[in-house]
């Protein structure tokens, strides 16, 4: 009897302990642990991986080449002072040329996404208005930005015309699922006293909707052209233009030490465009004016920053 | 007793009205009500007993359950003609992240400006701005006019709220409780300038008002919702006959 009453309470924790969340969290990796051993036929391949990265790490990669700062054999650098001419760099065109793409895409893709997100909202139009924007903009962003680079491609040839398309597309897609959330979460009693007075649909998208929202719609605006950027250095890859198709290019010919460099570059880039962007995102998504970050405060650690 | 002479149309008639929001749940019935122009009604009653509710169905915001309702010549779910009905809801409505003006504008816009066709925004109208400054100053808000509302105090966007439906110059002001959060003098300020339009612009004021004593002074007629009906206070001296 004792062995019954001690399987029966085993039971029963067992069974409060799935129920509970740390039971379920538990499952659900354990089920994930499964299906990844299901996936690899070779374990032994994961071990030889650290040995292999070393390797690669010490005879290929490191250490960075730093000629990819230095002005391209042709056409002849004529920049003066000649300090500057780092600007005739491979590094510096694709880099400039993927902030164009990413900063231009975002523009564009803003000014489509704002009257179809602002369709999609169903808290503005009936669902036979909405739910068809919704789709739309569903359709543009179910392919990741490559696809549609590779698409634009085929379209209008390689170069940064294919690479703004292609995130211009993207940019609707993704940043009109941002507003149109962030249009649905805004309080319904400016609407309410739109409508009760008899503004019109359009006047109120104009007069309470897009002010009461715009912090919102600045910081997604803001956010959107970090995502960009950081996919423009990508899109480069299949021909969309950008720093993307000089590390293509390295990659193909085997210099990976051109490559890390390209990557060390980005990795600065990236990190300088996102503490920029958490600076001015911050002039949008602070209640007042008294709390926004310094510009100390967002590129120095906490503890020299007092 | 004040008398309507018999020809004068109601501002707001409610026949056999059901208001809620679930049809097998109905929060207020009114049998019968009829507010005329130049009268001042207040609505009292318990928290939660659809007060807010009866106001939006009203305001066009919602439908009835049942019964109809007439709002400035017009049968629900047909809505009153542009910036005849001023509407200040509890929670006042405010473009938060905009400037007093811009707020005070809206109502001005939708009394004194017309859309264009088709396009349906408005050219910016040089009286419409003039209502507005106007509205702006009767609520002694002329040094805030470009302040965002969110930096206002809670009274102080009671009074934007109240300036933008006087911007409007509407036929009927429905009004969910606009004289909480004041002070005593800024109450007898802003109900002063919302009498003095009512009365001199021969418009309604239909108000809700948990304060009845405060109900009771302002208004013509006081209606109280008890226990899921409107029920007629007759006010002294210049209460009207209903008839609920």
């Amino acid at each position: 009897m004792n062995n019954i009453d001690n399987a029966k309470n085993f039971l029963n924790v067992l069974f409060d302990s799935l129920r509970s969340w740390l039971g379920i969290c538990i499952f659900i990796f354990l089920f994930s642990i499964v299906l990844f051993d299901q996936m690899i036929h070779d374990w032994g391949r994961a071990s030889q991986g650290i040995g292999n990265l070393f390797t690669f790490f010490n005879e290929s990669l490191w250490p960075p080449d730093w000629s990819v700062l230095e002005p391209q054999a042709y056409p002849v650098c004529t920049v003066y002072p000649t300090f500057m001419d780092f600007t005739c760099s491979t590094a510096w065109i694709g880099m400039s040329e993927t902030i164009k793409i990413a900063f231009v895409s975002t523009v564009f893709g803003t000014i489509l996404s704002l009257p179809l997100s602002l369709l999609a909202a169903r808290n503005l139009n009936p669902p036979w208005v909405s739910y068809p924007s919704r789709f739309l903009l569903a359709a543009f962003r179910s392919l990741p930005s490559i696809i549609w680079a590779i698409f634009f491609v085929i379209l209008v040839g390689f170069g940064p015309l294919a690479g703004v398309l292609a995130m211009t597309i993207y940019t609707v897609g993704y940043l009109g699922k941002l507003q149109y959330e962030a249009i649905e979460g805004m309080t319904k009693t400016p609407l309410d006293a739109s409508e009760a007075v008899g503004l019109s649909k359009f006047e109120t998208a104009i007069n309470v909707v897009i002010p009461e929202s715009a912090n919102d719609l600045i910081s997604q605006a803001i956010f959107m052209f970090e995502y960009n950027f950081r996919h423009g250095t990508v899109i480069g890859i299949v021909g969309a233009g950008g720093i993307g198709y000089y590390i293509n290019l390295y990659l193909k010919f085997l210099q990976y030490d051109k490559v890390i460099a390209y990557l060390i570059i980005i990795f600065v880039v990236v990190l300088i465009i996102d503490f920029i962007s958490i600076k001015a995102r911050s002039y949008f998504t602070e209640e007042t004016d008294f709390q926004r970050p310094t510009w100390k405060s967002v590129f120095l650690p906490s503890s020299m920053n007092k | 007793m004040k008398n309507i002479p018999s020809q004068i149309e109601p501002i707001i008639r409610l026949n056999d009205v059901l208001i809620g929001y679930k049809e097998d749940e109905p929060l207020v019935q009114i049998p019968n009500l009829e507010i005329f122009p130049g009268e001042i009604v207040a609505i009292a009653g318990p928290s939660g007993v659809g007060k807010s509710t009866l106001l939006k169905t009203i305001a066009g915001l919602m439908r009835p359950i049942s019964g109809s309702v007439e709002v400035c010549g017009k049968s629900n779910p047909d809505r009153p003609d542009r910036g005849r009905l001023g509407y200040v809801p509890q929670s006042l409505g405010l473009v938060r992240h905009a400037s007093v003006l811009h707020n005070v504008m809206l109502g001005a816009d939708a009394g004194h400006n017309t859309p264009i066709p088709f396009i349906g925004v408005c050219l910016p109208s040089s009286l419409a701005k003039k209502k507005a400054i106007e509205a702006i100053n009767s609520m002694g808000l002329e040094e805030k006019i470009s302040e965002p509302i969110r930096r206002l105090s809670g009274g102080q966007q009671r009074r934007v709220a109240t300036a933008r439906t006087l911007a409007q110059c509407p036929e009927l002001i429905m009004a969910d409780e606009f004289l909480s959060e004041l002070d005593q003098e800024t109450i007898d300020m802003v109900l002063g300038e919302v009498t003095r339009y009512v009365k001199s612009s021969n418009a309604a004021l239909l108000v809700v008002e948990h304060d009845i004593t405060r109900a009771k002074m302002m208004a013509d007629r006081l209606l109280v919702i008890d226990d899921g009906r409107v029920n007629p206070f007759i006010t002294e001296p210049t209460a009207l006959e209903v008839n609920i």
